[in-house]
């Protein structure tokens, strides 16, 4: 049994394209809603109603309305939020399994639902 | 022989049941093989009307030993302070359960109810509740902080929501063979032979944990329901991974969240919607850590395990 795959090949090369989907979008300034951020229950469950109404292929809506950024956040408390310590991150598939994301990002990724 | 009296105050009968699925001991075994009398129980008792009035009567003059007093459910104080919302054999029970306790070698809270209050005594308290020696986490409870039973013992509390059968049987079987000597007893009077050790000691998902590998739903087999779904196991004192229920499983080999059930101050967070399946973060870190871990810690392991985590630890391991 192969132990390092963790997905199929074909859901490899998927995930690779949309990725780099994503990030062109990012990188061509798509803006975000990096701020405020998801600190507390009621503004976590905020965001989440709301990626919720989103039709699943709607990558633009999943990045604005979560507050997609191509580099970590640093916190107040000097905190750094990735995506590469976010409880959500698949650290071998680099894949967000937030169920309302479900989109392959990369480690040094982040957005405001953030938790570790 | 042990004479043994169970009564039930503000409850749900969760413990009775709890109790009368008891195997190996069984709650016949109890009385066949290690000597318990049971003198009443409200699923059990023979007596009725005058004849157990009488009964209980003799148990606080002493006519009847009484070994052990057993009670399940909240001491109810409403309204006023006069106990009249939970009448029983005539009086309020608040009443019975004070003398009774009094004439009591020992005395078994057994059930969050009994012990803390549990869901009834949740805010805002409508029954005006107690635990018999603890509400929540103030010591005192009904029966006051320096309650002694006459064998010098407090109040025994085996907590849960319900009880394990085999908590409540094994604790019996001590106390009516003489060894109740042997309990030592943590800072909630809970035996520490069950409360020592965490719910998470010998969950199937500790691999999860250390890999920081989340559930994202319920029944999920792949994943720790800590990050994601409120699991309490890191700080829950209980062996619910080590006496499985039914002897097959547990909640969180389940896939459900443990709920902290046998911590005083469950249901958490009063129950407000959104708290109990959701693990509770501030700015993105658990409001609630495993016992003894710091938050800089806290985040530092989760770093790290997550940077070491192996691929296996993302697959579902548990293939038929
Ligand atoms: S939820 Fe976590 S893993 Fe998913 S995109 Fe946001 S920071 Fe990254
Ligand atoms: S599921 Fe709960 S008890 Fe099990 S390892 Fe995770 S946190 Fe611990
Ligand atoms: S797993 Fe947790 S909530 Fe469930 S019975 Fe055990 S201590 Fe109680």
């Amino acid at each position: 049994m192969d132990r390092e795959a963790t997905v199929s090949p074909e859901q490899t090369a998927a995930d690779g394209e949309l990725r780099k989907r994503l990030r062109g979008m990012l990188e061509s300034g798509l803006e975000t809603e990096v701020e405020p951020r998801a600190y507390d229950h009621d503004a976590v469950q905020s965001v989440v109603a709301r990626l919720q109404a989103l039709a699943p292929d709607d990558y633009e809506g999943k990045l604005r309305i979560a507050g997609f950024t191509l580099t970590p956040w640093r916190g107040e408390d000097e905190i750094e939020q990735a995506c590469e310590t976010c409880m959500y991150y698949v650290v071998h598939r680099r894949f967000c399994e937030l169920p309302e994301l479900m989109l392959p990002v990369e480690p040094e990724w982040s957005c405001r639902l953030w938790r570790i | 022989m042990a004479n043994v009296l169970w009564l039930q105050g503000g409850a749900c009968s969760g413990n009775t049941m709890s109790f009368l699925n008891a195997e190996e001991p069984s709650a016949c075994d109890l009385v066949t093989d290690f000597g318990m009398n049971i003198l009443w129980h409200p699923s059990l008792g023979m007596e009725l009307g005058d004849n157990l009035q009488q009964m209980l009567r003799d148990c606080v003059s002493g006519k009847i030993k009484l070994d052990i007093f057993v009670f399940e459910g909240t001491v109810v104080n409403a309204p006023n302070g006069t106990g009249e919302w939970n009448r029983f054999a005539g009086r309020p029970m608040k009443e019975w359960v004070r003398e009774l306790a009094d004439a009591a070698d020992f005395v078994v809270a057994i059930g969050d109810c009994a012990t803390w209050g549990g869901i009834p005594a949740t805010a805002p308290n409508p029954t005006d509740s107690q635990g018999l020696q603890f509400l929540k986490r103030d010591h005192g409870g009904y029966l006051g902080k320096d309650f002694r039973a006459k064998s010098g013992l407090p109040v025994i509390n085996i907590p849960g929501c319900p009880a394990h059968p085999d908590w409540v049987t094994q604790i019996l079987v001590a106390v009516a063979t003489g060894r109740a000597g042997d309990l030592s007893l943590d800072e909630f009077q809970r035996p520490k032979t069950f409360f020592q050790s965490f719910t998470q000691t010998g969950c199937t998902r500790n691999m999860h944990f250390a890999y920081k590998v989340s559930a994202t739903e319920f029944g999920q087999r792949k994943g720790c329901l800590f990050y994601d779904l409120g699991c309490r196991g890191p700080m829950t004192h209980s062996p619910c991974n080590r006496i499985l229920w039914n002897r097959v499983s547990s909640k969180t080999r389940a896939g459900m969240p443990c709920l902290g059930c046998t911590e005083p101050e469950f249901p958490f967070f009063d129950l407000a919607p959104g708290t109990v399946f959701k693990t509770q973060t501030m700015m993105g870190i658990p409001k609630d850590l495993p016992e003894g871990v710091n938050k800089k810690g806290y985040i530092k392991l989760t770093g790290a395990a997550k940077a070491a985590a192996p691929a296996w630890a993302e697959q579902d391991i548990f293939v038929v």
